[in-house]
C-alpha cells in the first residue's frame, strides 16, 4: 500500500465512521451533566406537549429542547421560571437550560394562537427535591 | 436557419479545449481527481444519512439537513449548473457507488494493473443485453417519483431511498463488471445521460488518428496509470456525452495526452444519430411529463393534488399514481406520436413512424430542461433559506454552529419567479425549435419535406410550453 492509498483510506474512514463518532461525541459533550428533556409542540387536537408533564429536581440543570413538529407555530412560557420564547416556526427547536430553583408544580404554555383549541396547550412542570422521593415514582 | 450553426450564431463545431491549461490537465491526470471530491461527498452523505435516520418521522422536512441538502440543494444544482453546464459532472463526484467501487478495485487510490489489465473482485458478469439501454431507469426513476411526496416531508423516507440504493450499488458492483449500477440502473443516471446531451462541456479525442493508429487502448483495457473505461465504452470514439460518466480515467491512462476536456456549444450532441432509441425517446418525454406533474402538484394552486401525492388519503394516493404513470407513460407519449404522425404525413416521405418518432424526441430535451431549471427556481427562490439553519442545526438537535438556526425564512426574488420561469423557458424553447429543424433535415432529406415535417413537432413544443407557461402563472 503507497502512502498516498493509506491516506485515502484514511480520509474515507475519517468521512464515515469519523462524522459518526465525532457528531455523537459532540452532542453527548453538549448535554454532559445535565437533565436534558425534548419537548415536542403539539396542538391539543394532534395530541397536546408531548410529554404534557415534565418531572425535575430542585438544584439539577435542566435542557428544555423544544421542537415543533407541525406546519403552524407555536411559542413556549414557563412564567414561573421567567421562561419565554416568542415564537418556534414549524421544524424549529429551541434549546432552554435553566435550573428549578423551588419545588411546585408550574404550568407551561403556548404562546402563539395556534388552532382553535390553542388555550387548551398546556402542560406543567413538577419540581420535586429528588425525582426518586416523588410520590409517582415509589 | 444558417446549417451548421446553434441558433444561426455559433458553430456547432466550435470546441474550447479546457485542458490545453497545464494546470486543468495536471489536475484531471491526478488520482485524486476525482477522489478527493468523492470523499468530500462521502463526509456530505454521511451527514444526510445521520439526519434522515434521527430525523425520522418527527422533523419536518424545512429542518432537516438530509432533505434539505438533496432535495433542495442537490437537485437545484444538478439540474441549474450541473447536467446543463458540467455534464455528468455529479457522477465524477457521486458518492453513491463509492463504496462499491472500492470493493471492486480493493484499492482507493492506487490502481492495481497486472498481467496486462485491471483485477476485479466480484464476479464480473455482463449486464444482461436486454437491459442494456434506459428502460430500466425509465421505470426505476417514475417509480421513485411516486414516492417524492415523502422525500421531501420524511426525513426517513430519503434515508430509506439513499441506503437502498447504495445497497442496490454494492451488490450489483460485487455481481457486475465496473460502473454497471451507473449505467443501466440507478434512478438518476439516464436523465443526467440524456440532459448532458445539451451540456456546454465534453470529455473527447483530440486527434482521432493517433487512436485509430495506436493499438494498446489504454483508455479500455486500463493500465498502470489508471483503470480501464469504468462506464465500460470506448472513449477514443465518443460522439455523445449520454454515457460518459466524466471520471477521467481515460485522461490518465492515454499514452498520448489524446483526451480532452472541451467547452462546446450546447445541444450538439442530440444531433447526433448514434444509438438513438425508443428507450431515450420514453426518457425525454418522462422527464417532460415528470416537469409538468410535479409542477402542477408541488408548486400550482391545486391542493388536492399535494393532498393524494402526500397521500393523505390512501384512495387519493393510488389515484395519483395512476395518474401520473398514466400521463407519463401513455398520455404524453401518445400525444407526441400523433404529432410525430401529422408531421411524417406532412413531409409525405417514406421514413418508418419510429424513425421519426425517435429522431424528433431529442427536441424536446432543451424544453424538458429548461421545465425542471424553471421548476428547480420555484424550489430554491422560496425555500433556499433554510439551508442557512440546517447548516447550523443538521439534526435539529438544537445546535447552533454558525450563528444561523434561528435565520428567519426569507424568500428571495419570488416577485419576479414567474417570469425568471417564463424566460427559462422560452430560452429552452428556442432550443428546442432549433434542434427540431435540423433534426428534420436528417430525418426527411429534402429541404422542403424536411420544413414540412418539422411544423406539426414546433405545434408540440408550442404547446407544451403555453401550456408550462400557464402553469407557472396560473
Amino acid at each position: 500500500m503507497t502512502r498516498q492509498e493509506g491516506l485515502a483510506v484514511g480520509l474515507a474512514v475519517l468521512a464515515t465512521v469519523g462524522t459518526v463518532v465525532a457528531t455523537i461525541w459532540y452532542e453527548h459533550s453538549r448535554e454532559a451533566g445535565r437533565n436534558v428533556v425534548e419537548l415536542l409542540a403539539i396542538q391539543p387536537k394532534n395530541g397536546n406537549w408531548q410529554p404534557n408533564e415534565i418531572r425535575l429536581e430542585r438544584g439539577r440543570p435542566v435542557r428544555l429542547k423544544i421542537r415543533n413538529v407541525e406546519t403552524v407555530s407555536h411559542g413556549f412560557a414557563l412564567p414561573e421560571f421567567g421562561i419565554g420564547i416568542a415564537e418556534i416556526k414549524p421544524g424549529e427547536v429551541h434549546v432552554v437550560d435553566f435550573t428549578p430553583d423551588r419545588t411546585g408544580v408550574f404550568p407551561f404554555y403556548c404562546t402563539v394562537w395556534c388552532s382553535p383549541e390553542h388555550m387548551a396547550m398546556a402542560g406543567r412542570v413538577i419540581v420535586t427535591e429528588s425525582v426518586a422521593r416523588a410520590p409517582s415514582d415509589r | 436557419m444558417r446549417e451548421g450553426y446553434v441558433l444561426g450564431l455559433i458553430p456547432e463545431t466550435w470546441r474550447f479545449e479546457l485542458t490545453r491549461f497545464p494546470w486543468v490537465r495536471r489536475l484531471l491526470k491526478s488520482r485524486w481527481m476525482p477522489l478527493a471530491l468523492i470523499l468530500f461527498n462521502v463526509f456530505l452523505f454521511t451527514l444526510i444519512l445521520m439526519a434522515g435516520f434521527f430525523g425520522g418521522l418527527v422533523v419536518p422536512g424545512n429542518y432537516n439537513f438530509g432533505i434539505m441538502i438533496v432535495w433542495i440543494l442537490w437537485w437545484v444544482l444538478l439540474m441549474t449548473v450541473l447536467v446543463p453546464v458540467l455534464s455528468r459532472f455529479w457522477c465524477t463526484m457521486c458518492p453513491l457507488p463509492f463504496l462499491g467501487e472500492w470493493l471492486q478495485r480493493l484499492r482507493l487510490f492506487d490502481v492495481r494493473y497486472e498481467k496486462g489489465r485491471n483485477p476485479s473482485f466480484g464476479l464480473n458478469k455482463r449486464w444482461p443485453k436486454s437491459l442494456s439501454n434506459m428502460w430500466l431507469m425509465n421505470i426505476l426513476f417514475l417509480v421513485t417519483t411516486f414516492a417524492s411526496g415523502f422525500f421531501t416531508v420524511r426525513p426517513a423516507a430519503t434515508f430509506v431511498l439513499l441506503t437502498a440504493i447504495i445497497a442496490l450499488a454494492v451488490a450489483l458492483s460485487l455481481i457486475y463488471r465496473a460502473r454497471t449500477f451507473c449505467l443501466y440502473v440507478c434512478p438518476v443516471s439516464g436523465f443526467q445521460g440524456l440532459y448532458s446531451n445539451f451540456a456546454l462541456t465534453e470529455v473527447r479525442v483530440k486527434d482521432p488518428e493517433i487512436c485509430a493508429r495506436h493499438k494498446q487502448k489504454g483508455c479500455v483495457v486500463g493500465n498502470e496509470r489508471g483503470y480501464g473505461c469504468p462506464w465500460l465504452l470506448l472513449p477514443y470514439a465518443f460522439r455523445r456525452n449520454t454515457y460518459c460518466g466524466m471520471c477521467f480515467e481515460c485522461l490518465k491512462t492515454c499514452e498520448y495526452d489524446n483526451m480532452a476536456v472541451n467547452l462546446r456549444p450546447p445541444g450538439v450532441d442530440l444531433l447526433v444519430d448514434e444509438k438513438r432509441g425508443l428507450d431515450e425517446a420514453y426518457k425525454a418525454l418522462i422527464m417532460l411529463g415528470i416537469a409538468i406533474v410535479f409542477f402542477a402538484t408541488f408548486q400550482g394552486p391545486w391542493g388536492t393534488l399535494k393532498d393524494w401525492a402526500n397521500a393523505a388519503t390512501l384512495s387519493g394516493y393510488v389515484t395519483f399514481i395512476g395518474l401520473h404513470a398514466s400521463w407519463n407513460l401513455i398520455v404524453l407519449p401518445a400525444i407526441f406520436l400523433l404529432f410525430v404522425w401529422l408531421a411524417r404525413r406532412a413531409a409525405g416521405q417514406p421514413v418508418p413512424l419510429k424513425k421519426v418518432y425517435v429522431n424528433f424526441s431529442y427536441a424536446t430535451v432543451p424544453l424538458g430542461l429548461a421545465a425542471w431549471i424553471a421548476f428547480s427556481l420555484g424550489i430554491i427562490l422560496p425555500n433556499g433559506s433554510y439551508l442557512l439553519h440546517v447548516l447550523s442545526d443538521p439534526f435539529a438537535w438544537g445546535w447552533d454552529l454558525f450563528g444561523t438556526a434561528h435565520f428567519p425564512w426569507t424568500p428571495i426574488f419570488t416577485g419576479i419567479m414567474p417570469y425568471l420561469m417564463i424566460l427559462t423557458l422560452l430560452v429552452g424553447l428556442l432550443f428546442s425549435l432549433d434542434i427540431a429543424f435540423k433534426i428534420a433535415r436528417q430525418t426527411f432529406p429534402e429541404p422542403e419535406a424536411a420544413v414540412r415535417g418539422a411544423l406539426p413537432v414546433v405545434g408540440f413544443l408550442g404547446a407544451m410550453t403555453v401550456g408550462l407557461m400557464w402553469l407557472f402563472v396560473g
